[in-house]
């Protein structure tokens, strides 16, 4: 626990085996992929976000960046103006 | 004699920073619903809480009725950068939390502010040093906190999750200086 929690990837599987819709675990483990360079299963998991709860705070504003590292430009100015009309 | 003008309306966006278990979570909990629960649960993903409240405009001295947005965020320092834009996109202001019983989180706190500034810039931000029932385990003094908080022009006050004590003042006190730092 280098933070002083407890291991975020343990508590994230912790909740997905309880509730495999956990929009929150689902949120965090998409950032863990990301942040371990796995873009592609990261933006898999944040869309599953975004079906669940398409106003998920934060959602499409971090989908632009994870496309926007992709190098996906057209897509990342799609996700940003989403995040413009969607924010809570 | 006419009938009083009605409170202007403000919708703000307020972001929670700082280390895990520093009771960023207990202290919105308070201050939204009045509870808290001596469990720890760790934040995951990103939690928005609302509340309303009034207060008079420190520009105009008029009524305001804020719609205050909260934004919960995960303390996993490992992720601050990679969602510091889905955190603070937007955001208004800061309410920036210290642990008393570990000074780290204090000093912590300017890595927090670098990476909020990038996204959201110069907005006015508040230190809470949270915990202050627990005196018997501080760690950091006074004079400590102030000479930090003066050096980066961020005012500063304790408060308690458990008690209660300086929550909906800090809140207000945030909320006053983002109302008045409005153009």
């Amino acid at each position: 626990m280098p933070d002083g929690r407890p291991d975020t990837n343990l508590l994230v599987r912790e909740r997905l085996s309880r509730d495999a819709n956990d929009t929150d675990a689902l949120f965090t483990l998409a950032a863990l992929h990301v942040h371990e360079g796995r873009l592609d299963e990261g933006l898999d998991v944040l869309d599953r976000v975004l079906r669940l709860d398409p106003r998920y705070p934060g959602g499409w504003v971090f989908k632009a960046k994870v496309h926007r590292m992709r190098g996906e430009p057209d897509a990342a100015a799609s996700a940003s103006e989403i995040a413009e009309r969607s924010s809570p | 004699m006419s009938a009083p003008e009605p409170p202007a309306v403000v919708k703000l966006k307020v972001c929670m920073s700082g280390e895990a278990m520093v009771g960023k979570t207990s202290l919105i909990r308070r201050f939204v619903q009045d509870e808290y629960d001596d469990r720890y649960i760790a934040t995951l993903g990103t939690k928005v809480s609302k509340k309303e409240i009034h207060l008079a405009d420190p520009r105009t001295g008029g009524a305001s009725e804020v719609r205050l947005m909260v934004w919960d965020v995960m303390g996993t320092r490992t992720l601050r950068d990679l969602l510091k834009e889905a955190y603070y996109h937007g955001a208004q202001g800061i309410l920036a939390v210290a642990d008393l019983t570990r000074a780290e989180t204090l000093r912590e706190l300017d890595a927090w502010s670098a990476s909020i500034r990038e996204v959201a810039g110069d907005i006015p931000v508040y230190v809470v040093v949270n915990k202050a029932d627990l005196q018997t385990e501080r760690r950091m003094t006074d004079a400590e906190i102030e000479t930090f908080c003066r050096a980066r022009g961020w005012p500063w006050s304790f408060t308690s999750a458990k008690s209660g004590d300086g929550v909906e003042t800090a809140f207000r006190v945030l909320v006053e200086r983002i109302l008045a730092s409005r153009s």
